[in-house]
């Protein structure tokens, strides 16, 4: 295998204007996360493969490139930043004032098998908001991510909002077992919710079968207060009815502030239960097939590292908002302003070079010729 | 599948006409001009529909579990039914594929044969073929094969047989996860039409 003749599969070169465009995405984003006092923290590249699991869970940390110290201990690349923030919080910044408001932006390496199309590098733009168990922070952390987008002219992105007690009380009503459960967040996610009712029929035969049949069809495809609305005629168990009326307040006040549009409540979303505790969201922005980001609320992380401690925050691809900006438009911001002056240099370096140091003072761009 | 899932569009009032099918163009659109329909290769509408260059499509159960796309799958549209199976010659193993270290699959299919015996904890070794597979046993290429079986016709008239059905198949309708909700009113609808075209 010859350096020259392969190139490792995931890695990315980036240059000219996709260059800019990508500093140009971050210094946008990482002002907007500073605008809400977010301050920026810089995390190691690597850590102990051990505080991966611990802060993800042993699956995810799987999907580390990892190695070992000099003296045996496996260390691994970092698969994702807030395990490294999590850790950090809960114990160096254990006696500052909560909440602690903490931004991030850096590359993630993570071995994503099967879907080979994902590249294995990929830089995350983030925040954490640590401390605050109110709904406040849950709403704070949504509008972060909403005036990202809309900084950089997505005004077309549609954030989905879920909640893994809508899922957790479904199952906890039916008296699901670990296998019943996997079955019925499967068929939930694919959307199929014929399947999802003929589930439903046979583990919740005393329910009514107008109540399934609206349950079905709730998970199907995300709406408006249209879904909050529906739920809490079909739910019959406290915990999803709890969840349904927080998505409902968090809902309404999006709406109140003018985001209505740019906000769907998608009650068939049933991912990261292992992780999250309460809100959930994931983030699409036109012409990308997959979502470009999420979050939502883990209140169980910090305590892996020290005392437990409510959090919630979210991550966006970089590459999922540079890929929304189209490269081609001249118009752009992102593109250098002032062209390149260029001065020859003739023979004569002593003029070549003042006359460049006294344009460089002026904060213009210039360019050295040898001719 | 392609005449079927058309039939089941039109009954659901997507109609595409005659004179566009009968063209050559690979993006034909429906009567209506609402819909725009890309015309590929089996195999590929999960790719099509993952990355998100098609908001929705029709494929087969067993294309989909083979390619392993991340995309939603609302609706079973019911037709193209067949079986995905373990084929082979009964006399050279049994049903017992303990008795070789390692079992040669051919198949299509290498995805769906691997987690079906890695289940059943027998190590394969798996011969990737693409047409033809029924051959693969006769001449010694293959202990055993794992293909779609329609009525078993194939098999039975080159000495094989059905040793275990793996899954059944059939189409569904598959759509992406961002248009489900870039696009939530119009993917809302279709799912609805097709929905109440299939209760018909």
């Amino acid at each position: 295998m010859s350096s020259l003749t392969k190139i490792p599969a995931g890695v990315q070169y980036f240059f000219d204007d996709e260059v800019k465009l990508r500093r140009y995405v971050e210094q946008q984003a990482m002002k907007v996360f500073a605008g809400w006092s977010y301050d920026e923290i810089i995390l190691p590249m690597f850590d102990y493969h051990d505080l991966f699991a611990r802060g993800m869970g042993e699956e995810k940390a799987e999907r580390t490139y990892r190695f070992v110290d000099r003296d045996g201990a496996l260390l691994a690349l970092r698969p994702e930043l807030t395990s490294l923030v999590a850790r950090t919080v809960a114990t160096r910044f254990i006696k500052r004032e909560r909440p602690v408001r903490l931004c991030y932006s850096g590359e993630v390496f993570r071995y994503d098998e099967p879907t080979e199309r994902a590249a294995r590098e990929f830089h995350q733009l983030g925040v954490e908001h640590i401390g605050e168990p109110d709904i406040v922070a849950d709403i704070e952390v949504l509008l972060v991510a909403a005036e990202v987008l809309t900084a950089l002219g997505l005004d077309g992105f549609r954030i989905a909002l879920s909640h893994v007690d809508f899922f957790n009380g479904v199952a906890e009503f039916l008296k699901l077992d670990g296998a019943e459960r996997a079955r019925l967040r499967e068929l939930i996610d694919r959307r199929n919710s014929i399947a999802v009712e003929e589930f439903l029929q046979a583990r919740a035969a005393s329910v009514e079968q107008s109540r399934r049949a609206d349950f079905s069809r709730l998970i199907q495809i995300a709406g408006k207060q249209d879904v909050i609305r529906r739920a809490l005629e079909i739910l019959i168990n406290e915990r999803s009815r709890a969840a349904v009326e927080h998505l409902d307040k968090i809902y309404s006040t999006l709406v109140s502030l003018g985001l209505g549009e740019n906000f769907d409540v998608d009650l068939g979303d049933a991912g990261g239960l292992e992780y999250y505790t309460g809100l959930t969201f994931k983030i699409y922005v036109p012409d990308c097939g997959a979502e470009i980001g999420g979050g939502g609320r883990y209140d169980n992380l910090i305590a892996n590292f020290g005392k437990p401690e409510p959090a919630v925050g979210f991550s966006i691809a970089l590459d999922g908002l540079v890929g929304a900006i189209p490269l081609g438009d001249e118009t752009q911001r992102w593109r250098n302003a002032n062209e390149a002056q260029a001065i020859s240099f003739n023979g004569d370096p002593e003029r070549a070079f003042n006359q460049a140091r006294e344009m460089r003072k002026q904060g213009k761009q210039v360019k050295i010729s040898a001719k | 599948m392609q005449d079927d899932a058309l039939a089941l569009f039109a009954r659901a009032g997507i109609i595409v006409a005659e004179s566009e099918l009968n063209s050559r163009k690979l993006v034909i659109n429906s009567a209506d001009g609402r819909y725009s329909f890309v015309l590929v290769k089996p195999g590929d509408v999960p790719t099509y529909v993952e990355y998100g260059v098609a908001d929705a499509g029709v494929c087969g159960r067993d294309v989909l579990m083979e390619s392993r796309a991340d995309v939603h799958e609302p609706l079973d549209l019911k037709f193209g039914q067949c079986k995905i199976a373990v084929a082979g010659k009964r006399e050279v193993l049994g049903e017992d594929y303990n008795l070789l270290a390692t079992v040669r699959v051919g198949t299509k299919y290498p995805r769906i044969a691997t987690d079906y015996f890695h289940a059943k904890g027998v190590p394969i070794e798996v011969i990737a073929l693409s047409g033809s597979v029924e051959l693969a046993p006769l001449l010694g290429l293959s202990d055993r094969i794992v293909d779609l079986v329609e009525t078993g016709q194939t098999l039975r008239e080159n000495g094989l047989e059905v040793i275990d059905v793996i899954t059944e198949s059939t189409a569904r309708l598959i759509v992406n996860r961002a248009s489900l909700h870039l696009k939530r009113v119009e993917v809302g609808a279709l799912i609805a039409k097709l929905t109440e075209a299939l209760s018909q």
